[in-house]
């Protein structure tokens, strides 16, 4: 049975968006992507206040040291960095407007878990 | 002077008229691209820093030049190119995953996987399986890596799969190399890449982000409120081309983005400095410059900011088939803020590729109808009009 993500005490309220908590691009792109603009607007309301805390509690080691318990938060906080335009910019669209057709675009780093802060192209 | 028309009064030789749609549509035009710039002159194929080790390599396709080529680095310290194509019966001998195959051999060897031939880093055939074999006409010695010439630039690997190339890649880039020369390429190492292949002319996607006439309505959603002052500094060098992009950018940046500027100061639209800028580049030292945008002839956009750079290549696979490749260039995080900052600013750079690719197969569609054979260019879209005439005088020299 693999361990369900958990969030640290101090951030427990953002427990209803666990599913938000990806660690690689790819799958925050999909997710955002399956969402609604409801469900984005949900998301976006309720983790930016949070931001600049969870950011702190994440610096408080180094990158790429993260430890396991803390790297669903992160993923939230990633997760706000893939939603935000469209909250922002695109009045809610889940897909970017007037755009080419994002499952054609390849995403060389899309598939490393963020968190180990590797070279995004592909080497290493 | 008409101030509106200052490109064409500052490079009259260019000419104002329209331009022909029939190079972007016809095969026998791309056969001739092939042959008169493809195979002849320097290609842009990778930065030195992708292969830091003796053994490393990387290989890449190049369907225009009708080869793929291995780079690699040797034990000497040397990075050098080759065809990848076995001396026995042709197997490419890295096998390759797509368009770009990054390796390392600590021996610093490639092998064959069809029969097991060996070649070291510097293009030697080190070992053949049961060699007592083969007959005598079969030399060894003979029968190395077909080498392919590589020079460098500011750390930019560069080919030429031309048998003897007509000049030396100092001589290819000109004042081109001058006007960026002492950019921190390197230090700025922390590159995200993002491809697709566009059912259109490379030149298509070259002209569509050759130009910012298009940043007010197809960026409406990614950069608003950024009403654009047009370009400054034009320089042509050869077939070579620059610029600069100004950009008024919003003084109140949106709330998550805000954040992430302050964090990292990734992102196109968070405030330009000019620290690292070299002299040549927004000489003026213009407020509201956003961006160096420029083109190495024939299929690289090379554009640099404060604390960025970035490119697009366009290689061309067919008439009306291009493998695009956009890379964004950072200095690595050095804390998990900083990383999450970089993602930020990494998506809606990669949300305003999308919209930048969003016309380019509608515009390769409606070229093909042949509805228009000729195509209109305003002052500020000179570089597409210096680009569509430097390939005419290429592919008829």
């Amino acid at each position: 049975m693999t361990n369900q993500p958990n969030l640290p005490p101090a951030f427990a309220d953002l427990a209803p968006f666990l599913d938000w908590a990806l660690p690689t691009a790819d799958e925050r792109q999909q997710r955002r992507l399956a969402a609604t603009s409801e469900g984005l607007r949900a998301f976006y309301d309720a983790v930016l206040p949070r931001l600049e805390d969870i950011l702190s509690a994440l610096d408080e080691y180094p990158l790429g040291a993260l430890p396991e318990e803390l790297r669903p938060l992160y993923g939230i906080a990633l997760s706000l960095a893939e939603v935000a335009p469209h909250i922002e910019l695109y009045g809610g669209a889940v897909g970017v407007p007037y755009a080419f057709e994002e499952g054609r675009f390849i995403a060389v780093h899309g598939g490393q878990p963020t968190w180990q802060g590797l070279q995004p192209m592909g080497f290493q | 002077m008409n101030a509106e028309h200052r490109w064409l009064e500052a490079y009259p030789e260019l000419g104002s008229g329209p331009i022909s749609t029939e190079p972007y549509i016809s095969p026998d035009w791309y056969a001739k691209e092939k042959e008169k710039i493809f195979r002849k002159v320097w290609l842009c194929v990778g930065r030195a820093n992708e292969l830091p080790k003796a053994g490393d390599y990387k290989v890449k396709r190049l369907e225009a030049a009708d080869t793929s080529v291995i780079v690699m680095r040797g034990k000497d310290g040397q990075i050098r190119a080759f065809h990848n194509a076995c001396a026995h019966r042709g197997n490419t001998v890295v096998t390759e995953h797509g368009q770009e195959t990054y390796g390392r051999s600590k021996a610093a060897v490639v092998t064959c996987r069809f029969h097991g031939w060996v070649y070291g880093a510097d293009g030697a055939l080190k070992s053949v399986p049961s060699e007592d074999r083969f007959y005598a006409c079969f030399d060894k010695q003979k029968n190395g890596l077909a080498p392919i010439h590589l020079e460098s630039w500011e750390g930019f690997l560069f080919v030429n799969v031309a048998e003897q190339p007509e000049n030396s890649l100092a001589e290819f880039l000109g004042d081109y190399a001058e006007h960026f020369r002492g950019f921190p390429f390197d230090e700025l190492d922390y590159g995200f890449t993002y491809r697709t292949e566009l059912e259109c002319n490379w030149k298509v996607a070259h002209d569509a982000f050759a130009e910012a006439y298009h940043v007010d309505t197809i960026h409406a959603g990614s950069f608003p409120n950024v009403f654009s002052t047009g370009l400054q500094n034009v320089k042509l060098m050869g077939p070579h081309r620059t610029c600069a992009v100004c950009l008024t950018l919003d003084a109140k940046p949106t709330p998550v983005a805000g954040v992430a500027n302050r964090i990292a100061g990734a992102s196109l639209v968070s405030l330009r400095g000019e620290s690292m800028l070299p002299p040549l580049i927004n000489p003026d030292r213009r407020s509201d410059f956003a961006f160096e945008l420029s083109v190495i002839f024939p299929n690289t956009l090379l554009h640099i900011s404060e604390g960025i750079w970035f490119t697009h290549q366009f290689w061309p696979i067919a008439h009306n088939r291009t493998l695009w490749e956009g890379r964004y260039y950072v200095k690595a995080p050095q804390t998990n803020a900083q990383r999450w900052a970089i993602e930020h600013a990494m998506t809606l750079q990669r949300n305003a590729w999308l919209e930048d690719t969003a016309t380019m197969e509608d515009t390769q569609r409606a070229m093909q109808s042949r509805a228009k054979s000729i195509q209109h260019l305003q002052d500020d879209e000179i570089l597409i009009r210096h680009g569509a005439i430097v390939v005419e005088q290429f592919v008829n020299a």
